[in-house]
C-alpha cells in the first residue's frame, strides 16, 4: 500500500460520495493533491487589530524623534524608529500607511471614532447608529467555507456603549457584534470537542430547530400586541432567533466533520486561564487563538479590539501599569508630548508592535500550499487617533497578502483627501470579495497592489 | 437641566472649545416650518453662503441652496445641517475676508438650525415616555434562574457583557441587546442547567469523610499544618483517590475561638479544589467572621463541578483538596520561620492576634437529602408519573413552570404549543427526563422569560398587577417576583397593599442588591476596578480593599433607605459606615471586625459625604494621584444633574512654552490653561468642583501637602483648596463643598437622585416628556423632608412606574 493513500483528498471524496460541502482547508490535504488548487479554494483572510487613544508622534526633528510611532523617509527608502523597530524582521511583508482616515471620523468627537474603525460611519452622541463593518463583508462573502463566519474578539467583550464600543464588527444593520473576551470559552466554541456524542447533538440541533420555529410562528400575534418600540426589541430577539435557525443547518453540516486537531506544542503554548490581569500573556493567547482559527480554517474573518478609548469603563486602561508603566492608556497617551512622555508612550506603542510582532511570525511560520498563512492573509493593524483625541492621519499597518497581489515593503503616505475606506474596498477585492465601494470610497489604493 | 447625559470622558489638560448645541430646549415647540425657512432664513443663506456653497461652488463638498430641510426623515441632511450649526458658533464661517453675519442674522441662522436639529433628534431619539420591553441583564438573569430553579450555578458565565447606557446604567431596555451570540448561549445554559436539575437514574454514591486534623504535611507554600490557625498556619484535608468529581457537596466545619483584645476577629477562609495547572488552583467560600469564642459548626455547600478540580492521574500534587484557613491580618510584620525536630517549618505563636482551632473538618460528596432531589422533585412533582398519562402530567408540569418562569398566568393554548413540542421530540429523546430536560430548556428561551415583556400597543395603560409585581421585584431584589408577590398579583390584591409589600421587600436581604447595583450605576463606583493603584505612591494599598470602599457607599445609601432617613445625608452627615480595613485606611480607630457599622465623625476627619468616601475619590483619580477634572465633571453630572458637554473633535493639547510647566501643581497647570480662552469656555465651569477635593489622594486619604515634581525630584507643597465656584461663590476645601452642595444646592442634588432613580426603576432614560413627573415628585420629597424610603414609595406610586 502506498504511503500516499491515507492521505485522502477529503474534498473530493466527499463530493465523490454526492455530499458537497465546503471543508476545512488542511495544511496536510495540500501534500497529496495533485491536482492544481483551484485559485477560489485558497483561502484569503482578512484581520484587523484595534488599539485606541493613538501613538507618539513627536517631530521628525524632535529630541524624541527616535519615538515616533512613523517611520523615517517614504517609499522604499524608510526606516522604522524605535518605537516600529521590532517590525523590522516583516519589513518585506507589510506597508506603512500614513495619512489616511474616515472623513466622517474628523467630524467626530476625539474619543468616539473607535466604534467606526471599520466602519466609516458618522456618530455622535446624538446619533449612534453604525453601518457594517468591513470584515463582516467579508464574512457574508466567504463566512460560509468555514465552520465559524467570523471570530470577533476584545479585551472588554460584549459590545460596550456607543462611541465607546467594546467590539469593532458591525452586521449588515449596523448592530454592534458582541466580541468574546474569555480565552477558555474562545477555545472550547472553536476547537472544543463539543458534545462528545454525536448522536445526542444532531437530536438537539433538531430539537432547536423545530423550536426556534414554534418562536418565530407564535411571535407573530404577540408582534401584533405591541407597540413601535417593544417591537423593535422583539424584532431585534427574532433576528437573533434566524441567525440561529441558519447556524442549525450550518452546525448540521458541519457536524459530519470533525472539530480541528491542535498539535500538542499548540496546545502547550496557549494560556486559556489568561484574562485581563496580566496583559502580555493575555494579548498573547488572543493572537494565538487567532492564529489558530485561521490555520485550521475555523474562520476566515477575525477582529480584535485590543485597548478602546473607554478609558476607565474599559478594563484595558490599565493594561500599562500592569506592564509597569506608571501610567494608565489614557495618561500614556496625553503625555505624547511632553518631555518625559515621549519616550513613555513610545516604548508602550513599541510593547504593542511587538506583539503584533508575534503574531505575524505565528502566521508566517505556518506554511500553506503557496506562501505562508501570512501571504494568504490580509492584516490591518491601527488606531484612529493618530496622536490622542485627533482623527486624522491614523497610524495603520498592512500586512501579508502577498499572495493575491499585494506590494510591500514601503511606507506610503497619503493625503487627506484619500478616504480610509479605499483601503477597505483594495482589501476586499484582495480578498476575493468583489466590492465596487465601501461606506465613503472613492476608489481604491491602486498603490497597494503590483500592476 | 438635561435629560439625556452626555457621556464625558475626563481628558485631562486637553479640554478645549465647546461645541454648545444651542439651548436645547428653546426648540421644542417649533416645527421644521419650511414656511419660516423661505421667510427668514434663506435669505441669509443666500446672501452670505450660497456663492462658495451653491450650484456653481461646493467648498469643502457642502452645498446648502438645495440642502433638504425635512431632518427628521432626512439622516444625510440632519448631519450636514448639525455640521452648519457647529461652524457658525465656532464662527468658522463666514470666513475671514468675506461678509460677515450680523449679530440678527447669526442668531436667526443659529436659532433656526438649532431647533430643527432638536427637533429631529428627539423624534428619532425618543420613546414616548414609554417604558421599553426589555432584556434581563446578566445580574438579573442570574439571579432569576437562580430562584426558579433553586440551584446555584454561575448561569452568567458565558453571556457577553451587557452594554452601559449613555447615562451610566446596565438595565436600560433600548440598551440591552440581543444577539445570535447571545441567545446561542441562553440556550446552551438553560441545557446545562436541567441537565443538572433533572436526574436520571439511581441515587449516585455517597462519600463521607471526617478529618479531625490535617493530613497533609508535604505541600505547596511555606505555611505550617496545623489544628491551630493563626497568620501562618492552614488545615489541609487530602482525598487522594476516593472523592466525587461532581455533584452537590456539604462541608462542615467545627471549631472554636480564641479572641483578643484590641485586634479584629479570626477570619475563617474555607476553599475547595486543587488543579495546579491553572491560576486559580482552588476556589474560596465567602470569608465568615468568628466573632464568639465558643465552639460551633459552620455548614458549606457547592457544586463540585464549579470548583477547580484536579485532572485525575497528573501532576505532583494529586488528590481533592479541602482548605481551612484564617486569613485575618492586622498586617503587622510576620514572624521568621522555625523548623521544628522533624525539619518542618513551623512559626511562633503571636499572642496578640485571634486564632481559631478547628476541632473537625467533614466532606461529604453527593450529599442528597433525598433522592431524586429536592429541586428535581418541584417541577417533576410526585415524579416520575408512571400511573398517570404521561402528555396530561406534562402539560400540568409545564403549566405550572411556565408559571413562574413567564412571571403571570399563562393561557392554555401557550401551554398545549408546548406540550406538543415536547410530545414531537419525545421519541427522539432516549428517556423522559431527557426530553423534559429539553422542553424546560426552551421555556427558558423565550421572550416571555428573557424579556420584562408588558405587551401594549401605541395607547399607554396601566400595568397589570402581575406585570407591576415584576417591576417591583426587578427594581428592588434583581430578580423574579417571589411567592407572596404573585399571589396578591394572582388575586389582584397587589396594589391595595402596595405600600405594605414595598415595606416588606426593602426589608427583605435581597433589598440590598437595590442598594449595590442603583449606587454602583448611579454613581458608576465600579469604575474602580478598572484603576490600577500605584505602588509606587501607595505601597500598602491592598487591592481588595476596593470591595470595602465601594461597600461604604453601598451600605450609607442603604442604612438611609432601612431607616427612612433623609438622603442629603449622602452629601452631608456626621457619620459613616466602616469596618476594619476601612477605618484603618482612613486613620479612624477604634472599628474592629469585618462587618460594616455606623461610626460617628468628628469633624477633623473632614469626611460625612459621599464626596469624601474612597471609591468616589479613587474612581475619578489616575491611581497615582488625583484628577481634579475627571471629579469635577463627576459631581456635575451625577450630583447636579448638569453635566458639562463632551470635549469637542480634534481637541488640541497644550503645548506650554513654559518649560516650567510640567513641575506646575495640577492647580496651577488648571489657572494656565484656562487663561486661553477657548479652554476657559468650558473649563471655568468645571475646575472649581474638583480642586476644591485637593485634600483627598487617589485612594481617598486625607492629605495637607501634596507632591509637586521639580526635575528628577519631588517636593511637598501644601494643597490649596480654596475655590471660587463658577456664578462667585467661594468655597472652602472638601467641608465648604460639602455644606455648599447639601445646602444651597440640595434640590438639584434632589433632582439629579429622582431622575437617576426614576431611570433605574423603569429602565429608560428620561425624557423631556418626564419633567412633570419628575417636579412632582421633587415636591413631595421636599416636603418629606428628603426621606429615602418615602421617595422609593413615591417613585412606585408615581404614574411613571405604574404605567406602560
Amino acid at each position: 500500500m502506498s504511503e500516499k493513500s491515507w492521505h485522502l483528498d477529503r474534498r473530493a471524496f466527499l463530493m465523490g460520495s454526492g455530499i458537497s460541502l465546503g471543508l476545512p482547508w488542511m495544511e496536510c490535504m495540500a501534500r497529496d493533491n495533485d491536482q492544481p488548487v483551484r485559485q477560489d479554494q485558497k483561502p484569503r483572510r482578512i484581520c484587523a487589530m484595534y488599539f485606541g487613544f493613538g501613538v507618539g508622534l513627536p517631530g521628525e526633528d524632535s529630541p524624541h524623534a527616535q519615538w515616533r510611532w512613523f517611520p523615517k523617509g517614504e517609499g522604499r527608502e524608510f526606516q522604522f524608529t524605535e518605537t516600529l523597530k521590532p517590525l523590522d524582521v516583516h519589513r518585506e511583508k507589510l506597508t506603512v500607511l500614513g495619512g489616511l482616515s474616515h472623513p466622517n471620523g474628523r467630524r467626530m468627537g476625539g474619543h468616539d471614532t473607535g466604534d467606526t474603525f471599520l466602519t466609516g460611519a458618522f456618530l455622535n452622541n446624538k446619533f449612534l447608529v453604525n453601518t457594517i463593518s468591513v470584515d463582516q463583508v467579508a464574512a457574508k462573502s466567504v463566512g460560509d467555507q468555514t465552520r465559524f463566519s467570523s471570530l470577533v474578539l476584545s479585551t472588554d467583550g460584549g459590545v460596550g456603549e456607543p462611541t465607546r464600543s467594546s467590539t469593532l464588527s458591525y452586521n449588515d444593520k449596523g448592530r454592534p457584534l458582541p466580541a468574546l473576551h474569555q480565552p477558555q470559552q474562545i477555545f472550547d466554541r472553536f476547537f472544543g470537542t463539543g458534545d462528545a456524542d454525536t448522536i445526542a447533538e444532531r437530536r438537539k440541533l433538531k430539537s432547536a430547530s423545530s423550536m426556534l420555529d414554534l418562536v418565530l410562528e407564535d411571535s407573530r400575534s404577540l408582534r401584533n400586541r405591541l407597540g413601535n418600540q417593544d417591537r423593535e426589541k422583539l424584532d431585534e430577539y427574532l433576528a437573533s432567533v434566524r441567525q440561529i435557525e441558519l447556524g442549525v443547518e450550518r452546525s448540521q453540516r458541519w457536524l459530519e466533520i470533525p472539530r480541528p486537531e491542535l498539535r500538542d506544542e499548540e496546545r502547550t503554548m496557549l494560556h486559556l486561564d489568561s484574562d485581563d490581569e496580566a496583559p502580555l500573556q493575555f494579548i498573547r493567547t488572543m493572537y494565538d487563538l487567532m492564529y489558530l482559527a485561521f490555520r485550521t480554517d475555523s474562520t476566515r474573518v477575525a477582529t480584535y479590539q485590543i485597548t478602546n478609548m473607554a478609558d476607565c469603563s474599559s478594563k484595558a486602561a490599565k493594561f500599562p501599569q500592569l506592564q509597569g508603566f506608571k501610567d494608565s492608556l489614557h495618561t500614556l497617551a496625553h503625555d505624547w508630548d511632553k518631555p518625559e512622555g515621549a519616550e513613555k508612550l513610545g516604548r508602550w506603542d513599541r510593547f504593542m508592535a511587538e506583539q503584533f510582532v508575534y503574531f505575524l511570525n505565528r502566521l508566517d511560520s505556518a506554511q500553506e500550499e503557496s506562501g505562508s498563512i501570512l501571504d494568504n492573509s490580509m492584516v490591518l493593524y491601527g488606531s484612529s487617533n493618530s496622536v490622542t483625541h485627533d482623527n486624522s492621519n491614523y497610524p495603520l499597518i498592512l500586512a501579508g497578502g502577498s499572495e493575491f497581489g499585494l506590494k510591500h515593503g514601503r511606507y506610503l503616505k497619503f493625503s487627506d483627501q484619500v478616504p480610509m475606506s479605499n483601503l477597505f474596498v483594495t482589501m476586499l477585492n484582495s480578498a476575493g470579495v468583489p466590492c465596487a465601494s465601501f461606506a465613503d470610497s472613492t476608489g481604491e489604493l491602486t498603490e497597494l497592489k503590483f500592476q | 437641566m438635561s435629560f439625556q447625559h452626555d457621556r464625558y470622558t475626563g481628558c485631562s489638560l486637553a479640554l478645549c472649545l465647546s461645541i454648545v448645541v444651542g439651548s436645547w430646549l428653546s426648540g421644542v415647540h417649533a416645527v421644521a416650518d419650511e414656511t419660516q425657512f423661505d421667510r427668514e432664513v434663506l435669505p441669509i443663506l443666500k446672501s452670505h453662503c450660497v456663492r462658495c456653497h451653491g450650484a456653481e461652488k461646493q467648498e469643502g463638498g457642502v452645498r446648502l441652496d438645495t440642502l433638504s430641510v425635512n431632518l427628521v426623515d432626512d439622516r444625510a441632511a440632519l448631519e450636514q445641517w448639525h455640521e452648519v450649526l457647529n461652524v457658525l458658533q465656532k464662527s468658522e464661517m463666514p470666513p475671514e475676508g468675506e461678509m460677515p453675519l450680523s449679530s440678527q442674522q447669526l442668531q436667526t441662522l443659529t436659532d433656526w438650525v438649532s431647533s430643527s436639529v432638536h427637533q429631529a433628534l428627539e423624534a428619532r431619539r425618543q420613546t414616548d415616555g414609554r417604558v421599553v420591553m426589555r432584556r434581563l441583564n446578566r445580574f438579573e438573569y442570574q439571579n432569576t434562574m437562580r430562584d426558579l430553579l433553586g440551584l446555584d450555578m454561575d448561569y452568567s458565565r458565558d453571556l457577553p457583557p451587557d452594554a452601559v447606557s449613555s447615562d451610566g446604567f446596565q438595565n436600560n431596555g433600548r440598551s440591552l441587546q440581543m444577539s445570535s451570540l447571545q441567545f446561542e448561549y441562553y440556550l446552551a445554559t438553560a441545557r446545562r442547567a436541567m441537565d443538572r436539575v433533572i436526574v436520571r437514574g439511581e441515587q449516585p454514591r455517597k462519600f463521607d469523610y471526617v478529618f479531625p486534623e490535617s493530613n497533609v504535611d508535604e505541600w505547596l507554600g511555606d505555611a505550617q499544618r496545623s489544628n491551630r490557625l493563626g497568620r501562618r498556619q492552614e488545615f489541609l484535608a487530602k482525598m487522594v483517590n476516593d472523592y466525587p468529581d461532581d455533584g452537590d457537596f456539604l462541608v462542615r466545619v467545627r471549631l472554636s475561638a480564641e479572641l483578643k483584645p484590641e485586634t479584629g476577629y479570626p477570619l475563617l477562609e474555607v476553599s475547595v479544589g486543587y488543579r495546579p495547572d491553572t491560576e486559580i488552583l482552588m476556589q474560596e467560600f465567602e470569608l465568615v467572621e468568628i466573632t464568639s469564642s465558643d465552639s460551633q459548626t459552620f455548614e458549606f455547600r457547592g457544586r463540585l463541578e464549579n470548583f477547580p478540580l484536579p485532572v485525575r492521574g497528573q501532576g505532583k500534587y494529586p488528590g481533592l483538596v479541602v482548605r481551612v484557613r484564617n486569613v485575618y491580618d492586622d498586617k503587622s510584620p510576620l514572624p521568621a520561620a522555625q523548623k521544628d525536630d522533624k525539619g518542618r517549618t513551623v512559626y511562633p505563636d503571636e499572642p496578640h492576634l485571634p486564632t481559631l482551632t478547628i476541632e473537625s473538618v467533614e466532606f461529604h460528596g453527593n450529599a442528597y437529602d433525598q433522592w431524586p432531589p429536592e429541586l428535581h422533585r418541584r417541577i417533576l412533582y410526585d415524579s416520575p408519573g408512571v400511573d398517570r398519562e404521561e402528555i396530561a402530567y406534562v402539560t400540568e408540569l409545564l403549566r405550572r413552570f411556565m408559571t413562574r418562569a413567564f412571571r403571570r398566568t399563562v393561557e392554555d393554548a401557550e401551554v398545549a404549543r408546548f406540550a406538543a413540542f415536547y410530545q414531537s421530540i419525545r421519541a427522539e429523546f432516549p428517556s423522559f427526563e431527557e426530553t423534559i430536560r429539553e422542553a424546560l430548556a426552551m421555556i427558558l428561551v423565550q421572550p416571555d422569560f428573557l424579556f420584562l415583556l408588558e405587551p401594549a400597543g401605541e395607547e399607554k395603560r396601566t400595568i397589570s398587577e402581575q406585570e407591576l409585581a415584576s417591576r417591583l421585584s426587578y427594581f428592588l431584589w434583581s430578580t423574579m417576583p417571589d411567592d407572596r408577590l404573585l399571589e396578591l398579583a394572582n388575586a389582584g390584591t397587589l396594589r391595595e397593599n402596595l405600600d405594605g409589600e414595598v415595606d416588606r421587600m426593602l426589608a427583605d436581604r435581597r433589598a440590598q442588591r437595590f442598594s449595590e447595583q442603583f449606587t454602583d450605576q448611579w454613581l458608576s463606583l465600579n469604575v474602580v476596578d478598572n484603576i490600577a493603584v500605584n505602588r509606587e505612591r501607595y505601597p500598602d494599598f491592598d487591592d481588595r480593599l476596593k470591595s470595602d470602599l465601594c461597600d461604604e457607599t453601598h451600605q450609607m445609601f442603604e442604612v438611609l433607605l432601612r431607616e427612612n432617613q433623609s438622603a442629603i445625608q449622602l452629601l452631608s452627615s456626621d457619620f459613616t459606615m466602616l469596618n476594619e480595613p476601612l477605618a484603618k485606611h482612613y486613620g479612624v480607630p477604634g472599628v474592629l471586625g469585618r462587618s460594616f457599622r455606623r461610626v460617628a465623625l468628628p469633624a477633623e476627619l473632614h469626611r460625612g459625604s459621599i464626596l469624601s468616601h474612597g471609591s468616589v475619590l479613587l474612581s475619578n483619580s489616575t491611581g497615582a494621584d488625583s484628577h481634579p477634572v475627571r471629579r469635577a465633571v463627576w459631581i456635575r453630572d451625577r450630583i447636579l444633574n448638569d453635566p458639562p458637554a463632551p470635549p469637542p473633535p480634534n481637541v488640541p493639547t497644550l503645548e506650554e512654552a513654559n518649560p516650567e510647566f510640567h513641575q506646575l501643581s495640577v492647580r496651577e497647570q488648571l489657572e494656565i490653561h484656562r487663561s486661553r480662552e477657548s479652554c476657559n469656555n468650558c473649563h471655568r465651569n468645571i475646575d472649581a468642583w474638583g480642586i476644591a477635593l485637593e485634600n483627598f489622594d487617589a485612594v481617598g486619604r486625607w492629605r495637607s501637602e501634596i507632591q509637586r515634581r521639580t526635575g528628577d525630584n519631588s517636593e511637598m507643597r501644601p494643597v490649596d483648596a480654596v475655590v471660587e465656584l463658577p456664578g462667585g461663590r467661594q468655597v472652602i476645601g472638601a467641608d465648604g463643598l460639602r455644606a455648599y452642595l447639601a445646602g444651597d444646592r440640595r434640590q438639584d442634588f434632589a433632582r439629579s437622585l429622582i431622575s437617576r432613580l426614576f431611570t433605574y426603576a423603569l429602565g429608560r432614560s428620561l425624557e423631556l416628556s418626564d419633567q412633570d413627573a419628575v417636579d412632582d415628585v421633587l415636591n413631595q420629597f421636599t416636603q418629606d423632608d428628603y426621606r429615602l424610603k418615602g421617595l422609593v414609595h413615591k417613585v412606585i406610586g408615581s404614574d411613571l412606574f405604574q404605567t406602560k
